[in-house]
């Protein structure tokens, strides 16, 4: 069976190459492209998202976008449509876990102003910046955080969530309109590159269990519990004058080296995309996915010092240099472009202007994990611990209300109520997996050519991924996480582990859930091969 | 005294700088013939590359049965460094295209060495291999040898005297130089053991099985180098360390350098022929050059870089195959990339004075102990293999892998903890350190002194010496080939000894 399979991709790829001679003309099967951006950057003071601690922003150090590629092959109502938006946000709330729900808000402007596109046509995913404004709940700030917005801002303008919500999925709505406007017939040619950017963050000790970061400088660091993955997965457009018009760039790594920024920033795709369009033009757009990277991050565990010294050396000192440096942006960005640049000739030679086109979303109900008394005793008692040290501080600013006047004064107060509030959220859970022990969340599978794209709403450990790519018949796999509201989705290990993200208050799932995940992922595949 | 006139003051003070002058000039003179140790330049490099493809036809090394190559489709080369601080700390610094370095052919090389430089420490020389699995045969004893085909004896006397006399020459003809190091990344290491749902492991398993959960273990991209230029500025070797074998074709019979022999021919063709290029493996028993997943998408995309022509899928087998050369030119030019950024980015930051130290440690780690029921195993599959003449004859490599084990297990009846002779290298070189081991190991332990190292950078250099497989605790549970006790004679609990040697040799060169 394998290897009719493979005999079939043989077939598959000669057909594709045969391609090469081929003129293109405008026809209704090809496939159409349009393009656009959106800058959703506040004008005003936005809660930044990503810490247990609030950050009200304090500036904009790069602008944060949405990048839309529209879709379409065939004509008319019946034709094939995706609407791909990729955000820079932290995670696009769906309402898996609280009220919010920004995919919505967008999917229902875009449906208003063009009713032959389908709700379920449009996915968003984030790029996973830990500098970029908070999208996740509607609620007032002081629900959120444990302080008002408007003690933060100390009277000052500043903007909440649930208003900027709706600012942004207007900005974005304009930008889906404007690409679909645009679309004209295109190719797509697709390729695989390598990039060392994400790297696991998961620290194995030497007494079995795990943590998040670290140093590994250390008797008690044993191994790196996970694995990593440096596929760089491309999607190139071209228009009919095979001119570059844009590129899905794939990559198992949140960007989120500027994570305790209180300036808003894109991350290290902003240095992305002013590096490449450097490199092939002012115009091309770059949509930013991030694989299955729950476990992933940017930031080096062994071997920093060398790589300091060598962003000396490129000359980015100047930009800081090490963990959370731009100059580590910079380097990220310089893997990147160098791979993209350097497959540029060969993405262009192979051109394919009828790839196949197929999308489907299906909701899929997944096992909520499964928590024991015990986890909603220790979480309680956790959150009682942080009830205890939350109204200690708050008596501290009622006592003290001058402090308010000092910079970032809030830090620990939300942080002690953002922990009150986790640690609660286990006994909730532990209640609704009694009543509602499956939860559906939406999974998109679209097919271009020989690759496929697969969705899913979590901050979804590697192996996940691994499984699903190896397992896929397409000739390259791009999962993309974050389509959603997020939630870590761990692996067994990484729960017999021990570290963040895998504890239960950081998860909805559990190892059940991810392999219903993988299983249903891939039959959704199987169904387009 | 005589009044001093003006005049007299003058000529005085012109005669007195004269003086000075003569005496600047004599003395600068001087200095121009002494040593240059003396001065900041201290850095003395040599290097030299000496073929040592065997005499055809020969057996080639590093799979369980016999194969006799006709054909040497490149040559092997040993390729020879030496360095020299202060006119007093001596390293030699050899990489072998060969499968391992067996402690025979290290003595011969030290004894012949030694005859021509009798006040070089010899012990100070470290050899490598690269393990190709395409090299002549040079652990004794281990494959029946046709007649005919070159010899395991002659062949490690051949490469013996020639790397000794490379290694005289090369030091006599040592010359001032300087040295600087840096680090990028290319995917050239995919870990090669598959973990499945009922906890099993099986090295080269397939990752595309319903039942595949996991890689095993980590994989190590990071491509280090050390570049060396000699007094007048010309790039004259490198040290390539990367943490994947060179074993891509390693089941032909054929006599082939691996990915080694293009990544050379790359860097000659860009920086000149002059330019000596020594092997590194890094820590890297589980790790193969070929890949685990995305197999079609790779091998796509070697098709589309070489108009259309690709490896092809194996026959019967439904899987793409790497071993080929189109994938050995691949694996090469992303090799060759990495280094080349990494010239580019660190050749502003050359040392000439950098401290060089060099311990070396003999130690003994405990030996994985054989079990009953891995000696009755051994036993079962030994008799299976010895069957008759003809499997015997094919076997034979595996008959001594198997009489090992039952070997172990008797001698373990009077010495239950038996203990395994180890030779650590720790190399400092400015802010860089060289550690070295015997084994094939497994990345995890190299990541581990990496991590906790005191250097910048840390290159682990595997295989200076006879070599098997220093598999993890997981591996073992795991179980397959490369984690069982016929490949393993160290395990885990001697891997973290060896980790906290190696750590704390290298930490002893950077004193607080």
């Amino acid at each position: 069976m394998i290897f009719l399979k493979h005999q079939f991709f043989t077939l598959l790829f000669l057909s594709v190459i045969s391609f090469q001679g081929y003129t293109q003309s405008e026809n209704e099967d090809n496939l159409k492209v349009g393009w656009s951006t959106a800058d959703i950057t506040p004008d005003m003071p936005v809660l930044v998202a990503g810490q247990f601690h609030a950050r009200l922003s304090e500036g904009v150090m790069d602008p944060v976008t949405a990048t839309i590629l529209a879709l379409e092959s065939g004509e008319g109502t019946n034709s094939e449509k995706t609407i791909w938006i990729s955000c820079d946000l932290v995670g696009i709330s769906d309402g898996m876990r609280a009220t919010a729900n920004l995919r919505d808000e967008i999917r229902n402007r875009v449906i208003k102003a063009i009713p032959s596109i389908l709700p379920e046509q449009i996915i968003v995913n984030a790029t996973h910046t830990h500098a970029a404004p908070y999208v996740a709940s509607t609620a007032s700030v002081e629900d959120i955080y444990g302080v008002s917005l408007e003690q933060m801002a100390d009277g000052k303008p500043a903007m909440s969530p649930s208003d900027y919500i709706p600012f942004a999925a207007d900005k974005i709505a304009e930008g889906v309109i404007s690409a679909w406007g645009k679309r004209k017939p295109g190719g797509m040619s697709l390729g695989l590159g390598h990039a060392v950017v994400g790297l696991n963050r998961l620290q194995a000790l030497k007494h079995g269990k795990s943590r998040m970061y670290g140093n590994t400088n250390s008797p008690e660091f044993s191994h790196i519990e996970g694995y990593e993955d440096h596929s760089l997965n491309l999607m190139y457009f071209w228009d009919i004058n095979k001119q570059l018009t844009g590129i899905i760039i794939n990559i198992a790594s949140p960007s989120q080296v500027s994570e305790h920024s209180y300036e808003l920033s894109a991350d290290f795709w902003h240095d992305t995309k002013v590096a490449l369009r450097k490199s092939l033009g002012d115009s091309v757009y770059v949509l930013a996915q991030a694989s299955s990277a729950g476990d992933q991050s940017p930031h080096v565990m062994v071997g920093s010092k060398a790589e300091e010294r060598m962003q000396k050396l490129l000359g980015f000192a100047e930009e800081g240099t090490g963990r959370g440096s731009n100059a580590h942006r910079k380097y990220i960005a310089k893997q990147i472009v160098d791979e993209v640049t350097d497959l540029f000739p060969v993405m262009k030679a192979n051109i394919d202007w009828q790839p196949e086109f197929k999308h489907e979303m299906k909701l899929v109900p997944l096992s909520r994990r499964l928590l024991s008394e015990e986890d909603v005793a220790e979480a309680t008692k956790e959150a009682k611990t942080w009830q205890a040290e939350y109204d200690k501080l708050k008596a501290e600013v009622r006592d003290n209300p001058a402090m308010i006047e000092t910079p970032r004064w809030y830090k620990d107060i939300t942080i002690s109520y953002s922990k009150l509030r986790r640690g609660l959220v286990v006994s909730e859970r532990y209640e609704l997996e009694k009543v509602q022990p499956k939860m559906p969340i939406e999974v998109h599978v679209v097919r271009i050519g020989d690759a496929v794209f697969a969705t899913n709403p979590f901050e979804l450990y590697l192996d996940y991924g691994m499984q699903m790519k190896a397992q896929s018949p397409a000739i390259q796999t791009f999962i993309v996480q974050l389509t959603g509201s997020g939630s870590y989705l761990p692996t067994k290990r990484s729960i017999e582990g021990g570290a963040y993200g895998a504890v239960p208050a950081s998860t909805l799932m559990g190892p059940k859930g991810g392999d219903e995940l993988v299983e249903e992922t891939l039959s959704i595949i199987n169904t387009m091969w | 005294m005589e009044k001093q006139t003006h005049i007299n003051f003058r000529v005085s003070k012109i005669k007195k700088n004269l003086f000075l002058a003569i005496s600047f000039f004599t003395v600068f003179a001087a200095l121009q013939l002494l040593p240059n140790s003396v001065f900041a330049q201290d850095l003395y490099v040599g290097a030299a590359t000496v073929d040592i493809t065997p005499k055809l036809p020969v057996a080639v090394d590093g799979q369980m049965t016999v194969r006799i190559a006709e054909v040497a489709e490149t040559p092997l080369t040993a390729n020879v460094i030496v360095l020299e601080s202060k006119g007093e700390n001596t390293t030699v610094l050899v990489s072998c295209d060969m499968v391992t370095i067996p402690t025979e052919l290290k003595e011969m090389i030290q004894n012949q060495v030694k005859e021509s430089l009798p006040a070089l420490d010899t012990k100070k020389i470290i050899i490598n291999a690269t393990h190709t699995h395409t090299g002549g045969v040079v652990r004794d004893n281990r494959y029946n040898i046709p007649e005919g085909v070159t010899q395991v004896k002659d062949y490690l006397k051949f490469v013996s005297d020639r790397v000794a006399k490379t290694i005289v020459t090369t030091y006599n003809q040592r010359e001032p130089g300087s040295v600087s190091w840096g680090i990028s990344h290319a995917k050239v290491a995919y870990n090669r053991r598959a973990v499945y749902e009922d906890g099993t492991a099986k090295m080269y398993g397939g990752t595309h099985e319903a039942n595949f959960i996991k890689v095993e273990g980590f994989e190590d991209q990071a491509i280090q180098s050390l570049f060396f230029w000699n007094q007048k500025g010309d790039f004259v070797a490198t040290c390539i360390n990367v943490p994947s074998p060179a074993q891509i074709v390693e089941n032909r019979s054929t006599v082939n350098a691996d990915y080694w022999h293009p990544v050379r021919e790359g860097l000659k063709e860009k920086y000149g022929q002059q330019l000596v290029v020594a092997g590194w493996i890094g820590a890297a028993g589980d790790q193969t050059p070929r890949p685990r997943y995305d197999e079609f998408a790779e091998w796509r995309m070697i098709a589309l870089r070489n108009e259309n022509k690709s490896p092809d899928f194996a026959e019967h087998s439904g899987e793409v195959n790497f071993r080929n050369e189109y994938h050995l030119n691949e694996i090469a030019g992303r090799i060759i990339r990495a280094v080349d950024e990494t010239y580019e980015t660190v050749k502003i930051d050359k040392h000439e004075a950098p401290v060089i130290k060099h311990e070396v440690n003999n130690i003994e780690l405990p030996m994985r102990v054989v079990t009953e029921t891995e000696y009755n195993h051994a036993l079962k599959m030994r008799a299976e293999d010895m069957k008759d003449a003809e499997s015997a004859q094919i076997f034979s490599r595996r008959i001594v892998w198997y009489s090992k084990v039952v070997d172990r297990y008797e001698i373990q009846k009077s010495n239950p903890q038996p203990m395994y002779p180890v030779e650590l290298h720790a190399l400092r070189i400015g802010d860089v350190v060289i550690c070295t081991n015997p084994f094939e190991l497994f990345t995890e332990y190299g990541i581990q002194m990496k991590a906790r190292s005191n250097a910048m950078q840390t290159f682990v250099l595997q295989l200076v010496g006879p070599g098997n497989y220093l598999p993890t605790k997981e591996a073992v549970r795991g179980g397959h080939y490369s984690a069982i006790v016929e490949s393993n004679e160290v395990g885990p609990e001697g891997g973290q000894i060896l980790v906290n040697w190696s750590v704390a040799m290298i930490n002893k060169l950077w004193p607080e």
